[in-house]
């Protein structure tokens, strides 16, 4: 226990202790605060704007931030920092667009049109904002408590009870659970996570001589990380959503602002109503956000339509749909608690479960010094690990995010509102130049930049073919992982071809993945 | 009229598409670009070898091609892909490979029509030289894609190009000595 807490004032002091960026008062502030006030504000405005995701600036700033603070593990918590802020503003910002524009920032924020922006009609545009951001940050909040509770106690469970051949069967249940879970049908999922396998193992095997190469020498040092997975999340969408615009010159059009009365702000009597909303939904965010793979939009949906259906038992509540506080709440606190617990599989498996995910583990992956995964929560003996001061930094860092968001968050959201009237199709052009751009930079190599079109292609033929994205990049971030899991497994248990079977953990976490297949595939 | 259950949709052809290709790589790929087969085994120890994990992953492609035929056996979304899709994505495609092209191209050009005595891998950290591919090929990506979208030339498009480039100029190339810009490393 003395140990935990010397680990948590060692994260806690990795975080104010670090170099001062600059002083105010003569009170130095500490570099990873002033990234993560900086995140969290750029996330608000990246939210704010339509067309933009948290994503998307995570893919655009992780190059610049490693050209900033480099390869040593001191760029660790200013850049983590920074990605998120990013991610908790976007959650924030996403709701401005819904509800004064009714255009969702972000597609978590359909959900909120359907309440906040009737209020905002009503005359009541900065009530629904402040519900909003109260919401949303309630539920932020409670997810990252679980997540500091349960992301260490599950992979202290991993450490001690999974050995080799349970842990190659835990990466296929999660590969197996995100394809089922996933886009239109199991089949495309699974065809996506292969795809995703197949890019990821080309060169990248044991032998001297590459495979599946081709015979191309480009191809040698494999497929850069960046451009397959820029590529198909960044690049590709935009691709698609520019073919959108070009169809329908109106798609992302901003309609009329609405203005407030002089009534407006929170009413008397809000707090008290929305507050078990709030709790509600929350609970299912975070139950959500902590599968891989299933996103926010359905938390979002299932706590709106639990609230509404039970708003309709209630005599003389006012119906959903008409501007009723405990729909803006509902949506927001649901899809907001979702980003913590998404990283519960992240940094206790290593197991990345949205795009945000992906974006940590990629700034992880090329900075070095933090591999996620159980070995982040060891405490060995006699020696101080500095993985876990880290993930406590992270932590400290995740609280401080939200108490900015709870004390600053409104004032931003409602100063960006005006970022939702930037046009999409001048934006997104403008977003796929600094993309190859920030892929150069970080891969001084024209054959990243051609890698990331070709792609983006897929990534494009993908979305118009229904086939989901993201199964593709964490199947592509899984593989190496699986494939040397497997192969330590297989040795470790004298070549035994059965060693997926050999233990009745590693059977059940089989059975599991077959169940998921085929349950939760049928049930859409 | 061909029965519901045997129309060509978009989703079939998908499947049929992935089962041929994934059986071809399994086929022909995979056994004729990897050195150590399915196992190896050296010493009298047996490893698995470089061609498993693509081996199942193929595999997996083609058991999700079957999977997408059986799914869409009973009913699938008719309709015929728009042809328009991939036009416009072809014609965006050819605005960013003519960018790039000229990102790669234009700074070579100039030094050997303006500096013959000089060669561009000499200048390529020297302005203006360092930044002309750059500013033409990027200011014609943003400028063409604005318009292309907006079906309609605008000087908007151009200043949009123009202070996107002179942005990404001032925080890559200018706040960081270390950096280059495209193409400026490869030459």
């Amino acid at each position: 226990m003395t140990d935990l807490l010397d680990y948590i004032g060692l994260g806690m002091m990795a975080v104010m202790n670090g170099p001062a960026l600059f002083e105010i008062g003569g009170i130095g502030l500490p570099i990873a605060l002033v990234m993560l006030a900086a995140g969290l504000f750029t996330g608000i405005a990246v939210g704010a704007t339509p067309g933009l995701a948290g994503p998307m600036a995570m893919a655009i700033s992780l190059p610049l931030l490693i050209s900033a603070f480099g390869f040593s593990p001191d760029a660790l918590l200013p850049v983590f920092a920074f990605l998120i802020g990013i991610m908790k503003g976007a959650t924030l910002g996403g709701a401005v667009p819904a509800i004064l524009f009714n255009l969702p920032g972000t597609p978590d924020a359909m959900m909120t049109t359907l309440d906040g922006h009737p209020m905002a009609r009503n005359g009541q545009p900065r009530r629904a904002l402040r519900i909003a951001q109260l919401s949303s940050v309630a539920g932020d909040s409670f997810s990252d408590i679980v997540l500091f509770v349960c992301a260490p106690f599950l992979a202290v469970v991993v450490e001690a009870y999974l050995d080799l051949p349970e842990k190659t069967a835990l990466l296929i249940l999660s590969i197996s659970f995100i394809a089922a879970v996933m886009g239109a049908s199991v089949g495309k999922g699974l065809l996506s996570v292969s795809l995703g396998l197949v890019v990821a193992y080309i060169a990248s095997g044991n032998d001297l001589s590459p495979r599946l190469t081709l015979g191309f020498d480009a191809l040698d040092a494999g497929v850069p990380l960046i451009a397959a997975i820029l590529g198909v999340l960044i690049v590709g969408e935009i691709l698609a959503t520019l073919e959108t615009l070009w169809r329908n010159n109106r798609a992302l059009d901003v309609k009329t602002e609405a203005h407030g009365t002089a009534q407006d702000g929170l009413a008397p009597g809000d707090l008290k109503r929305i507050t078990p909303v709030v709790a509600r939904g929350a609970l299912i965010g975070t139950v959500i956000g902590a599968l891989p793979g299933v996103g926010s939009t359905l938390a979002a949906t299932l706590s709106y339509s639990i609230c509404a259906r039970r708003a309709k038992r209630i005599p003389d509540a006012q119906p959903f749909g008409t501007g009723a506080p405990e729909g803006i709440a509902a949506t927001e606190a649901a899809n907001s608690a979702v980003s913590g617990a998404n990283l519960i599989p992240v940094l206790s498996l290593g197991i990345p479960g949205n795009a945000a995910a992906v974006f940590l583990i990629l700034a992880a992956d090329s900075i070095g010094g933090f591999n996620p995964g159980p070995a982040v929560f060891a405490m060995p003996e006699g020696e101080t690990n500095p993985q876990l001061v880290i993930a406590f930094g992270i932590f400290t860092l995740m609280a401080i995010g939200n108490l900015l968001n709870w004390t600053v968050g409104g004032a931003v959201m409602r100063s960006m509102s005006v970022l939702a009237k930037v046009p999409a199709t001048r934006l997104l052009p403008v977003v796929l130049l600094v993309s190859l751009t920030a892929i150069y930079v970080q891969e001084t190599s024209m054959f990243a930049v051609w890698a990331t079109l070709v792609f983006g292609v897929l990534g494009y033929a993908m979305r118009r073919l229904a086939v989901p994205v993201l199964p593709f990049v964490i199947a592509f971030i899984l593989a190496g992982p699986l494939e040397r899991s497997a192969r330590e497994a297989f040795a470790a248990t004298g070549a035994d071809p059965w060693f997926l079977f050999s233990s009745p953990t590693s059977v059940i976490l089989l059975l599991m993945a077959l169940a998921a297949l085929v349950f939760l595939g049928r049930q859409r | 009229m061909r029965h519901p259950s045997l129309r060509l949709t978009p989703s079939r052809m998908l499947g049929a598409v992935v089962i041929v290709l994934a059986v071809l790589a399994l086929l022909v790929w995979v056994p004729n670009d990897t050195v150590s087969g399915y196992v190896q085994s050296k010493r009298g120890r047996v490893s698995i070898g470089d061609a498993m994990a693509p081996g199942l992953a193929f595999g997996l492609m083609a058991l999700s091609g079957a999977l997408i035929l059986w799914e869409t056996r009973k009913s699938d979304a008719p309709g015929q892909p728009d042809p328009r899709g991939p036009a416009f994505l072809a014609v965006m495609l050819g605005i960013c490979v003519v960018a790039l092209t000229v990102m790669i191209w234009a700074g070579p050009l100039a030094v050997a029509l303006f500096a013959p005595d000089e060669t561009y891998r000499n200048l390529r950290d020297a302005a203006p030289w360092k930044h002309i591919g750059f500013a033409l090929g990027g200011t014609g990506l943003v400028t063409a894609l604005v318009c292309l979208v907006e079906h309609r030339f605008s000087r908007l498009a151009l200043l949009i190009g123009l202070a996107t480039v002179a942005v990404l100029i001032g925080v890559f190339d200018l706040a960081f000595d270390d950096l280059l810009l495209p193409p400026n490393g490869d030459q």
